[in-house]
């Protein structure tokens, strides 16, 4: 039985080493007028280039650029936008962690690519495949505020950031991409707008060509809707487990047809997961998905542990995973 | 309202007391000596040395404004939390997570049983007090907010940390006490956001202040406050500070729908800009406050800390608040 591992998403941009804090330190020169724009450019590049290697170290199969160029999850994707600009900060879900908050002004428009230089680099320099992460437009719009009339409502604002991340994803489709991850942790606290979602993940899967579309979702529990996740035009479905400890039983029991990426490896917490117990999880989830071709991953991006940690965490999912299949790891 | 405990604890204050959240911005001097300290080119008492000149000098600073109730400042502090983990025993030092753009804090890992062993903030509290004889507020981080930004390795659950963190907490606050604090905040900027678990919270807080004499402040700030709003005042304490000028006095419309029944500490400036709001500006704030509470319940004070501020930003900032509260004193103490 095949047990492919994956990261989720981000990986720590810092660490405590002073080669770790390469892109801090040139930020803050560039800010003081002392580096230029290309210089931070060349320490992202260069911190990339370590959290790829860390995530091959560690055994990761596919593996992302750790969205180490990323400002947040939010201002990243919408501030490259017409029609928006990027406002104060507010806080990520339950984090101790704040992005900026986008204020659409009018009409959303994609002048130009959003992360497919991100990707290519990535893509160049791993010997793995990488995997293209995006978060999805219904959180984009969930945590945009409008002025001015703005784009004319919610409505509009869902419309215009999904004809934008449709249009990235066939870029990055085209580009080589195998594996296009779309966010949406904004869906688990607000379920009743699962329409709405469904409408916009419909738009972004007629876009993906040969790729396959994942529709993750993380910081809260899946389980209440979770039977409606299995009508979605979506190739691999992203769950995190640890909100839950009973949602491992709705899979088994209510099975999935779709390709899962089991979140059971906490990226919140340093805590280290009792290997075992993990396994029996997984036996479990054998009973409802195809473990033939299901990923096991961190419940959510690294970004929230310190390196080591995070590091740790991903050499744990082969700890997991030789557990499983009953060989010593 | 709470006057008569305050008078109770031998302290009458006027109308509108005016106060801060608590920190202010560390002056030049010290954040060199910080600097120097970290690179091993001074000893920890020159550092303390420098910690005490600015506590001074903040003291002095407020004395001068006219602030009713002061703070120390916490000079002595990097990190609210990190600073308290770094003396309780049970916590490890984590390594450096992002706070947000290219900010980052060093995140603690709770690693085994939490436990006070010594007063952690009371040699600081003590200086202070000698320079003032204003009432000065002792100020702790609270359990829920401790643990929210901690990592968890030891305890099983996240309620179990935080009542343990909240037994080892009362330590601290019954120390103040002891010496003589006789107003106490317990910052919980966390509480807001885990609205679920608010009971926790509130069982935590229950824990920390139970019968002990002193008037509670807890400070509450940039979350979705309209989510734990009424249950948020079943938190026992007398005075619940709230950033309400960051999200334009949007909180006043909850207080419309369910009453708000306990004394406030009003934010009545931003302190995540560098706009220095005019006198007029703030005196309007309070205004509106008053529409819907009772004069004697409402304390004046910045949204939040004023350490990401300039020293002269943090100053001016607090010249608006206590010149518009005096303003507003003189024309409603005979209403």
């Amino acid at each position: 039985m095949e047990l492919t591992l994956c990261n989720h998403s981000s990986y720590p941009r810092i660490g405590d080493d002073p080669e770790h804090q390469l892109l801090r330190r040139t930020i803050a020169q560039r800010d003081k007028g002392e580096r230029t724009d290309d210089a931070v450019r060349a320490a992202q590049d260069r911190m990339t280039e370590l959290a790829l290697a860390e995530q091959a170290e560690a055994g990761v199969d596919l593996v992302t650029d750790g969205q180490i160029r990323w400002s947040d999850p939010i201002s990243h994707l919408a501030g490259k936008l017409a029609g928006v600009r990027v406002n104060g900060l507010l806080r990520f879900f339950d984090t101790n962690f704040y992005f900026r908050q986008p204020v659409v002004q009018g009409m959303l428009e994609r002048t130009g690519p959003l992360v497919l230089d991100e990707f290519k680099f990535a893509q160049e320099k791993s010997a793995r495949p990488v995997k293209a992460v995006l978060t999805g437009p219904y959180t984009l719009a969930r945590y945009s505020v409008e002025e001015n009339g703005g784009a004319g409502g919610f409505e509009k604002v869902l419309e215009g950031y999904t004809a934008a991340l449709a249009a990235e994803v066939a870029t990055l489709a085209a580009a080589g991409a195998t594996v296009i991850q779309v966010e949406e942790p904004a869906l688990l606290k607000y379920p009743e707008d699962f329409p709405r979602l469904e409408r916009s993940l419909t738009a972004l899967a007629m876009s993906k060509d040969s790729a396959q579309l994942a529709l993750v979702l993380y910081f809260g529990d899946p389980a209440p809707i979770y039977d409606h996740l299995q009508t979605l035009p979506v190739d691999l479905l992203g769950l995190d487990f640890t909100y839950n400890p009973s949602l491992v039983d709705r899979v088994a029991s209510n099975g999935t047809a779709r390709t899962l990426m089991l979140g059971l490896v906490d990226g919140r917490n340093t805590r280290l997961e009792d290997p075992a117990t993990t396994a029996r999880q997984i036996e479990k989830l054998a009973r409802g998905a195809d473990l033939n071709r299901a990923y096991l991953s961190p419940s959510c991006g690294l970004e929230f542990l310190p390196r080591d940690r995070a590091r740790q965490k991903l050499r744990h999912l082969a700890v997991i995973r030789n557990t499983f299949l009953g060989s010593p790891s | 309202m709470s006057r008569a405990k305050l008078q109770g604890l031998g302290i009458d204050l006027p109308l509108f007391p005016i106060t801060s959240v608590g920190s202010f911005p560390k002056p030049d001097f010290l954040l060199k000596a910080r600097t120097d300290f970290a690179n091993g080119k001074i000893s920890r008492g020159a550092l303390e040395k420098a910690v005490r000149q600015a506590t001074a000098f903040w003291i002095r600073q407020q004395e001068k404004l006219g602030v009713d109730v002061l703070v120390d400042g916490e000079m002595y502090r990097g990190d609210m939390v990190a600073y308290f983990a770094e003396y309780l025993d049970g916590f490890e030092p984590g390594g450096l997570v992002r706070s947000y753009g290219n900010r980052y804090y060093h995140k603690p890992i709770i690693t085994g049983e939490v436990h006070w062993d010594e007063p952690i903030t009371l040699e600081w509290w003590k200086y202070a007090r000698g320079l003032t004889s204003k009432p000065l507020k002792g100020m702790v981080t609270g359990p829920y907010t401790m643990m929210d930004w901690s990592f968890i390795e030891y305890y099983p659950d996240r309620r179990t940390a935080c009542l343990a963190l909240a037994k080892e907490i009362r330590k601290e606050v019954e120390a103040l006490i002891e010496e003589g604090a006789k107003i106490i905040q317990i910052d919980e900027p966390a509480v807001s956001v885990r609205p679920e678990e608010l009971p926790v919270a509130i069982e935590a807080m229950h824990i920390v202040t139970d019968g002990l004499p002193a008037y509670f402040i807890t400070h509450i700030c940039y979350g979705a406050f309209e989510n734990i709003y009424p249950g948020v005042l079943d938190l026992p304490v007398d005075n619940v500070d709230l950033e309400m000028s960051n999200s334009g006095l949007d909180m006043l419309d909850l207080f419309k729908k369910s009453r708000y029944t306990k004394d406030i500490s009003f934010g009545a400036v931003d302190v995540h800009t560098h706009l220095v709001e005019e006198e007029q500006v703030v005196e309007q704030r309070l205004r509106q406050a008053l529409e819907l509470l009772p004069k004697e319940a409402i304390w004046v004070d910045p949204d939040c800390g004023l350490k990401t501020r300039t020293v002269d930003e943090a100053i001016a900032k607090m010249q608006s608040v206590v010149t518009a509260a005096k303003a507003l004193r003189a024309v409603t103490s005979d209403e």
